[in-house]
């Protein structure tokens, strides 16, 4: 093929996930001429999440995201975590009003991903992007130095030039890898296999079960203790208008180990007494699976190199403990593409002129709270008792502190003390404390 | 920390009283929500050498597929039903000899997630 029959654009974007679509849309708007390519049928076919999405972030890369109308179900009105314990009890410690009654805009949105990523991409093909569906990105287009100037698909003729190429392939992240960004591929010790049911239930039936008073109220919770077995996992419920989600996330060196089929496990979360009348006569719609890299800091491969910038789960950029994700790749993304932008100015993409990208996400919460719980995944592994021992204790606790026993309130409380340092030594149970501190604080 | 594989790699068992807890679900009733584009010509999984899988004594793929990829065919040998995955990657980073060949589908072809 001669010159100029190449097919070129000022920057490609490779996966039209919440990190790539963001990109585009701000590339777009800039007025440079953007590819989006996306490998499933269409954008969001292929991804997936618990899950909620945060309006600041979607605010950043669009203003006026909200007269669009996205495809939301419920705003996130009561969130929180629910502890179940092994013999069929459920603590709840969820908020609701504060912060999450404002009606203004939100903190949160369920949604469900085929619908809203397909939305998100039509947003940047609306900012001019040119979305290019049914298209796997397999290799790269490099120059004499190594500089990355395009990819290749698996289309006839489907090399694809542009002096920039940001990528937001999502956790498999093998483009990255056979760049040498990554250095090895996913640890299985550092990544949760999250599955999940969506499963049907008629809006009024929903409202009644989780005390909503309508679908503009909407509940988002971690659920933890026999979830996984008490092994290292979390588990979720997020209502929709019309279904509930419920599924959960394990790590997967568990589950390879203990040998266990993830499709049981979630059927025994489902069966648990304080689960099974909240999703009881429901209709599955779909069940799915997805991994979620959660070695964040430490597993973060190089940002960038010449023509080429990572952003999202392909970046290790998750915050597995406060569920966050799918905000830091938008606001990577769209970081992303300011900083090719810039580059378009100078005309330089060198990985000088790109390594703007990095300092962009260390002036962000994206790097700095990444490196402060640069330790907390592994403390879940070294720490199964999170899991475990406290759910159960909290649980025993709370019940036996609401139940008259008929006796003194001091022997009960000496009971329900004797309950924890019989379940964990007490010095080891501060220790724990301290050691969680220390994760989450970054210390 | 990081899985052991090759030989190294080590099985755990869950106490008894609690993995009789765990129910048996038949995974074709997960299978029959999801939508797939099927592409009949080119498998994207693929065993590298069945002969590792015979020494692997614990053949985890068997459990930990959330989709069921992995079977044992009737000849002992680790079957691919590669129509049913999901791309979720799991495979490709946990077998323990990382003899599982994975890459993504053709563009358009595989799972597409209906919800998500």
């Amino acid at each position: 093929m001669s010159d100029n029959e190449q097919i070129r654009f000022d920057a490609v974007v490779v996966g039209a996930g919440m990190a790539g679509s963001a990109a585009a849309i701000v590339l777009g708007k800039a007025g440079l001429n953007v590819a989006l390519i996306e490998r499933g049928q269409k954008a969001g076919s292929k991804n997936y999440f618990g899950g909620a999405l945060y309006t600041h972030a979607l605010k950043e890369v669009l203003p006026d995201f909200m007269d669009r109308k996205p495809p939301f179900e419920r705003p996130v009105t009561e969130a929180g975590f629910w502890f179940l314990s092994r013999d069929g009890g459920l603590m709840k410690a969820t908020i609701e009003g504060g912060k999450l009654a404002e009606t203004e805009l939100p903190d949160a949105y369920i949604t469900m991903r085929a619908a809203f990523d397909a939305w998100w991409a039509k947003q940047a093909q609306e900012a001019g992007a040119f979305l290019i569906p049914k298209t796997t990105v397999v290799d790269f287009i490099r120059d004499e130095q190594g500089q990355v100037i395009g990819v290749q698909t698996d289309r006839p003729q489907g090399d694809i030039y542009a002096p920039v190429v940001i990528i937001c392939e999502g956790v498999n992240n093998l483009l990255t890898q056979k760049l040498g960004l990554a250095r090895r591929d996913v640890e299985p010790a550092h990544a949760a296999l999250a599955f999940k049911q969506v499963i049907s239930l008629p809006m009024e039936t929903i409202n009644a079960r989780f005390g909503l008073p309508d679908d503009a109220h909407g509940l988002a919770v971690s659920v933890l203790g026999d979830v996984s077995l008490g092994l290292p996992g979390m588990g979720f419920v997020y209502t929709n208008k019309k279904s509930i989600s419920v599924g959960l996330g394990v790590m997967l060196d568990t589950l390879a180990e203990y040998r266990l089929r993830p499709y049981d496990v979630l059927q025994r979360y489902l069966q648990h007494p304080a689960i099974a009348p909240l999703v009881e006569g429901g209709q599955l719609l779909e069940y799915g699976a997805h991994l979620i890299p959660e070695g964040g800091w430490r597993d973060m491969p190089q940002l960038y190199a010449g023509g080429v910038m990572v952003a999202g789960d392909a970046a290790a950029m998750v915050n597995a403990l406060h569920w966050e994700g799918t905000n830091m790749a938008m606001i990577a993304g769209k970081l992303a593409a300011e900083t090719a932008i810039e580059a378009h100015k100078r005309g330089d993409f060198s990985a000088a002129s790109l390594a703007r990208y990095r300092d962009k996400l260390q002036d962000r919460f994206i790097l700095q709270d990444l490196k402060q719980y640069r330790n907390f995944a592994r403390f879940l592994e070294t720490h199964p008792q999170f899991m475990d021992v406290y759910p159960n204790f909290l649980n025993s606790a709370l019940a036996d502190f609401f139940s008259a026993y008929g006796k003194p309130k001091k022997v009960l409380f000496r009971e329900i003390f004797g309950e924890l340092t019989h379940r964990r030594p007490l010095l080891k149970a501060v220790g724990d404390m301290i050691s969680m501190g220390k994760a989450v604080m970054g210390w | 920390m990081v899985m052991k594989t090759g030989d190294g790699f080590q099985a755990k068992e869950l106490p008894q009283d609690l993995k009789a807890t765990l129910p048996q679900v038949y995974v074709d009733d997960m299978l029959v929500t999801l939508k797939y584009f099927i592409d009949e010509e080119k498998s994207h999984l693929w065993i590298k050498d069945h002969d590792v899988c015979a020494r692997c004594q614990h053949k985890p793929c068997l459990y930990f597929c959330p989709v069921g990829v992995y079977t044992l065919g009737q000849d002992g040998k680790i079957q691919v039903a590669y129509q049913s995955c999901v791309e979720c990657g799991s495979c490709r980073v946990a077998c323990p000899y990382h003899n599982i060949g994975w890459i993504l589908p053709r563009g358009g072809f595989g799972v597409a997630y209906k919800f998500g």
